[in-house]
């Protein structure tokens, strides 16, 4: 019986991917494959986001620093050398090394802290990553940013929109086999009690390491889509806006399941792309941000869990009272 | 000569600021271990509405009252609905007032718009004085003056006063003070509407100073109040004098002469301090590891 509860959420994903695969065959509107693009993206920056807060328990406030450094990667690559694909698994992979070792430091140095100061000192570290790419212009050419051109592959948009499912896909199921291993159950451990982790034994910093390594690394593939799909970058990659959005995705949506990541990001970036539509008849709309803060705020107090909390409870009764209905049938 | 001295009025006077800032913040930790994220939201408030007073009524002094009395309760709604509910659970907060810092800034933008406000000194401290050739701005001396008795003024709170009395053996042992007692919810209360206020306070004298306000400017305000209470230990008020004044003294000569690396400093300082010694200069609780 276990079994086929288990199944069912593997039935309903196999069906969504099957959706979506068929879905630019019935849809000829160019602004939703792009909206559904950018919600891909943000869907794999929201679930590395998950792997720290909801698997690890680990509270980081500068997240947006591997997206950035992802997204710089990319840009610079294409700005230097041609547009072709090869240049772009380089510079996947240099944006993929740096943020390993970006986190590797960073926890190294930080992870044995208590929660506050891990955070407020991720926030600083990413705040310095903004100041740098601020004053480096020779390079980054600061707030203003540059705009680059990307291989044919990418510049259409349908193929695009492929090639950001299937990287969702490929990074929900890797993460999935992660959360599921050996290491993902000890980091589990690790997000419930720490210290009962510690005293079976567990290095827990090691753990923590590579919670973060991993969260960096998927961070980095989506910060490199994200300046791909824009052809453009500035130094807002680097924004805390950016960590903001990973955090209301991953709350809304619900944190420590790979799947509300996803619904949480898929959820923003609709509100935002209506919000803002309405924004052109509604001016109050205009500063949408703030629905989006106070939104956060009521999922964090009413509805710790998200989206994915909601509905296990709700799947959960239903469960609980056929049940009951069923052993009333059998007395 | 002329440029250190003149380095060294900036680097106080900026300090002094910050220290308003972080001074609430390392109470509220110390008593409660609540980080409040959602500190600079304050900062900015107090430098918005102050700002506007001021322009309105064209008082400086009514202008920071006002910025007070806004930063206080605005303080009494974030303690009230956002961090009561949340007490005793980490992530929780800090998540929480991160929400918070968001709606504050974002709210500013509602209220005064997207764009930076500029703001004009009170004519009354207009100008500069001179002595031999060295040129002091008034209105950093008149900073100087009011962050001095304001750390005076705390000081005195904490140290001489039954109020002050009974936050001091929170910060050291709440369990044993609630035992004996002492509402202690009342208590964090009250230091949460003074850091509130203290950082409004904050946020109003830095308009006039920095002659613009715009509404990021609370998380760049709050991270620098961050490395501050780290720098000088969480929960110790001299300790964040102290590292306020390091911070700012040595903020001011980076600017001067390396610009481009000045925040990369604090950030270093801070890594030395957590790396050397977790507690800070003169934290004795809430070590950092």
């Amino acid at each position: 019986m276990r079994g086929v509860f288990h199944k069912v959420p593997l039935y309903w994903g196999l069906a969504i991917l099957l959706f979506m695969l068929l879905f630019p065959f019935v849809n000829d509107s160019r602004s939703t494959l792009i909206l559904l693009t950018q919600i891909f993206i943000f869907a794999i920056f929201a679930m590395s986001f998950d792997i720290l807060l909801g698997y690890t328990g680990i509270v980081s406030f500068g997240h947006c620093m591997f997206f950035g450094i992802g997204a710089y990667s990319t840009a610079l690559i294409f700005n230097k050398l041609d547009a072709t694909l090869p240049n772009f698994l380089i510079g996947l992979v240099i944006g993929i090394i740096l943020s390993a070792l970006v986190s590797y430091i960073i926890g190294l140095l930080s992870l044995r802290l208590k929660s506050h100061f891990y955070a407020m000192l991720t926030l600083a570290v990413s705040q310095l990553f903004l100041v740098l790419a601020e004053k480096w212009r020779g390079l980054t050419h600061g707030g203003d940013g540059f705009t680059f051109s990307v291989p044919d592959v990418f510049k259409d948009r349908t193929s695009f929109y492929y090639i950001t499912l299937i990287s969702v896909a490929v990074v929900f199921i890797l993460l999935k086999l992660f959360t599921e291993s050996s290491t993902g159950k000890v980091l589990k451990a690790i997000s419930q009690n720490e210290y009962r982790a510690e005293a079976l034994g567990y290095q827990t910093l090691h753990y923590k390491l590579i919670a973060s390594v991993t969260a960096g690394v998927a961070a980095s593939l989506s910060g490199a889509l994200y300046a791909v799909s824009l052809r453009f970058i500035n130094t807002n990659v680097f924004s805390i806006e950016v960590t903001l959005d990973a955090l209301l995705m991953t709350m809304i949506g619900g944190m420590g399941t790979l799947a509300g990541a996803i619904a949480g990001a898929g959820i923003i970036e609709f509100l935002r792309h209506y919000l803002s539509e309405l924004a052109m008849t509604f001016p109050i709309f205009e500063r949408w941000t703030i629905i989006l803060g106070f939104l956060y705020i009521v999922v964090l107090l009413g509805f710790p869990s998200g989206l994915a909390g909601v509905i296990k409870k709700f799947t959960l009764k239903k469960g609980r009272r056929e049940k009951k209905r069923n052993m009333k049938r059998a007395a | 000569m002329e440029v250190f001295i003149n380095l060294l009025v900036n680097g106080v006077s900026t300090g002094l600021l910050i220290f308003l800032l972080a001074a609430g913040l390392t109470l509220i930790f110390g008593l409660m271990s609540v980080l409040n994220f959602a500190h600079g939201g304050l900062f900015v408030w107090g430098a918005f509405s102050g700002a506007w007073i001021f322009k309105e009524t064209n008082s400086f002094l009514l202008a920071i009252a006002g910025a007070v009395a806004v930063g206080m309760v605005l303080g009494w709604v974030l303690e009230r609905f956002l961090i009561r509910p949340v007490y005793g659970n980490h992530v929780r907060q800090l998540l929480i007032t991160l929400g918070g810092m968001l709606v504050l800034s974002e709210s500013i933008k509602i209220f005064w718009g997207p764009n930076p406000i500029r703001v004009n000194l009170p004519a009354w401290l207009e100008g500069s004085y001179q002595f031999d050739g060295i040129i002091i701005i008034k209105y950093r001396v008149f900073v100087i003056v009011v962050g001095l008795l304001l750390y005076l003024a705390l000081w005195l709170l904490l140290s001489r006063t039954q109020i002050g009395l009974m936050i001091r053996a929170g910060v050291l042992d709440k369990e044993m003070v609630q035992a004996l007692g002492i509402n202690v919810k009342g208590l964090f209360t009250f230091v949460f509407l003074l850091g509130a206020g203290l950082a409004a306070l904050g946020g109003a004298l830095l308009a006039p100073y920095s002659g613009v306000v715009f509404a990021e400017m609370g998380m760049q305000y709050a991270i620098l109040a961050f490395i501050v209470v780290i720098i000088g230990g969480m929960g110790s008020l001299q300790g964040s004098a102290l590292a306020s004044l390091i911070v700012g003294v040595a903020g001011a000569f980076m600017a001067y002469y390396m610009p481009d690396l000045s925040l990369a400093l604090n950030m270093l300082l801070l890594a030395i301090v957590l790396l050397v010694k977790p507690t800070g200069l003169l934290g004795e609780k809430g070590s950092a590891v």
